[in-house]
């Protein structure tokens, strides 16, 4: 028995535990990518040159963070609840779309952000023909207008299904008998959507507003298969895999990796707080 | 008896209430097969697309992409799984996943019935710990540290014991749950028997548990399948060898505009073990990564 538990404990101890707190260790180092490099303690130079012009980037990564969390949250949200909305009566198309909207999430980050750069490819691509019908070019993904937008639509789409299927099981649990007293009592579809549906689905909205933000502050790896941070695609999370993978500058991008953990913080709690006191105030 | 006796009464009234269908519902129902159809071609379409265009021959495709080919040509297929070594990859994948996901999901069970029972001092402090690991960022940059100084870079069998964590904290939590569902009183008749610790957890607590451990397996399984990230960090780019197809389908990526579908070919062998995965596992997967998300 103990050395299940044991083995158990030392690989989320070793894999797990270590690194997450190591991240911080090593943001107060130069350590370098290539092996053999010595490695010395520099203190906090690593945060305090973030915002000196040594480093360019990183307020730019703030501000394109911001917007990002805001625009997915904001998108994945209002059309995740649509959807769920859209497909919570239990027909057998209605179960058909339902796995449909879950696809992107198992096909997983590499599969969907090659499928849309299928799609946005400037030469033979669809969307570059549709462009083509009002005489328009672009080069999407490589454009610097328009590759920041697109990267936020795909993130919405993949992750659409996670949200929808939250605001399901939330719909899912209102009880039938609540609509049928309001329908007898002739209270109106709209009336009926925003006065119980609405308040009830409390719990699934708090859920589903901290995943997006929280998933969307931390996500890099669809940027990476997307536009690898260029054309202003550049948040905090994709700054950091650079500094570190590409510019092979681990110390520094640990920094920004912890920047990006405390700034996640700062926004989720007292969201989340919000969130929760907003619930009991709907639901009481 | 209740329930037959209430449908013949039941369904007049709705053939009368279709009957007279006013113009309101029936704008309603327009306004069903619109959205649903919409919700068909935005999350189909793409995919659809790339699988389509797989089966163009280059010619066909520079010339008029959006139109259907009028037979299926195979050659892209072929074309990308020797170009890219497909079959090797596919493999590799494989290999990680099943085997990261199989030793993650068997080191939860190790860990989440002796907690779940109380048989260790100190079990409450130690599934708080565990579940802390639903919260913790993936630390690639560390990650990648411990691997090179515990020479876990770059190889096969590191890169499985690197992947074995992800998964491991939902699953034992999952089990958790599960496990104090089961009678206490089991345990006892089976140690009054005689039967061995590891023998009556794999004989009598893996049978109960089974939802659970499927679910757990599967999102692992997701996790290792599907990162991108991994074997950017974790192997050498030089070491193709070692690519699980994730990493192996950018072979294609920023070639000439011809070899776009082949490109495409590559992607659609590497989404269909997932997709027939998906397809005979749906609500489970569903629920496993509904439950990993609520992690982030």
């Amino acid at each position: 028995m103990w050395s299940g538990i044991l083995l158990a404990l030392a690989v989320y101890a070793l894999f797990g535990l270590v690194p997450a707190v190591a991240n911080t260790v090593v943001s107060f180092t130069d350590y370098a990518l290539y092996p053999g490099a010595p490695v010395n303690f520099t203190g906090f130079s690593n945060y305090t040159s973030m915002l000196t012009s040594e480093r360019p980037g990183f307020m730019q990564a703030l501000v394109a963070t911001v917007v990002f969390v805001t625009a997915v949250t904001v998108a994945q949200n209002i059309i995740a609840l649509a959807v769920a909305h859209r497909l919570v009566r239990d027909t057998r198309s209605n179960s058909f779309l339902r796995v449909l909207v879950f696809l992107p999430i198992v096909l997983g980050v590499t599969i969907v952000g090659l499928v849309w750069i299928l799609i946005f490819e400037p030469g033979q691509g669809p969307a570059a023909s549709l462009w083509g019908l009002f005489g328009a070019k672009s080069s999407f993904f490589g454009s610097d207008t328009l590759a920041f937008p697109l990267v936020i639509g795909v993130q919405v789409w993949q992750n659409i299904g996670f949200s929808a299927f939250v605001f399901l099981g939330g719909l899912n649990a209102i009880s039938p008998e609540i609509y049928q007293a309001a329908e007898i009592d002739g209270v109106s579809r709209w009336r009926r959507l925003s006065k119980i549906t609405f308040p009830l689905l409390a719990p699934a909205v708090t859920v589903n507003v901290l995943l997006a933000v929280v998933g969307s502050f931390t996500v890099y790896n669809l940027i990476y298969v997307l536009t690898q941070g260029q054309h202003g695609t550049m948040t905090l999370g994709i700054l950091s895999f650079n500094a570190a993978f590409t510019d092979s500058n681990l110390g520094y991008g640990a920094a920004l990796g912890t920047v990006l953990f405390v700034f996640t913080l700062i926004v989720a709690l007292p969201l989340m707080m919000f969130l929760r006191h907003r619930e009991s105030r709907l639901l009481s | 008896m209740t329930t037959t006796s209430l449908r013949p009464a039941s369904r007049p009234a709705t053939t009368q209430k279709r009957r007279q269908a006013s113009p309101l519902r029936r704008l309603r129902f327009w306004a069903r097969l619109v959205t649903g159809l919409l919700i068909a071609v935005v999350f189909l379409g793409p995919v659809l697309y790339v699988v389509m265009i797989s089966f163009e021959t280059p010619s066909h495709f520079l010339t008029h992409p959006m139109t259907p080919p009028s037979s299926a040509d195979l050659s892209n297929f072929s074309q990308a799984w020797t170009q890219a070594d497909l079959a090797r990859e596919l493999i590799n994948t494989v290999i990680y996943s099943v085997v990261a996901a199989g030793v993650s999901t068997v080191l939860a069970l190790l860990i989440a019935f002796p907690l779940a029972r109380k048989l260790v001092r100190g079990h409450r402090a130690l599934y708080t710990l565990l579940v802390i690991g639903l919260f913790l960022p993936l630390a690639y940059i560390p990650l990648f540290i411990e691997a090179r100084m515990l020479n876990l870079y770059n190889n096969m069998p590191g890169y499985i014991i690197l992947h074995i964590e992800p998964g491991l904290p939902l699953a034992v939590v999952l089990l958790y749950a599960f496990i104090l569902a089961i009678p206490k009183e089991l345990d006892e008749a089976a140690w009054v028997d005689g039967t061995g610790y590891l023998t009556y957890l794999f004989r009598v607590i893996v049978p109960l548990t089974r939802p659970a451990l499927l679910i757990g397996f599967l999102y692992a399984m997701l996790q290792v399948w599907n990162d991108i990230i991994g074997p950017v960090v974790l192997l050498a780019g030089t070491s193709a060898n070692l690519f699980p197809i994730s990493r192996g389908i950018f072979y294609f990526y920023g070639l000439n505009e011809s070899l776009y579908v082949v490109f495409a070919a590559a992607i659609t062998i590497a989404s269909l073990p997932l997709v027939i995965i998906f397809a005979g596992t749906q609500r489970q997967l569903i629920r496993a990564a509904v439950a990993g998300s609520l992690k982030g």
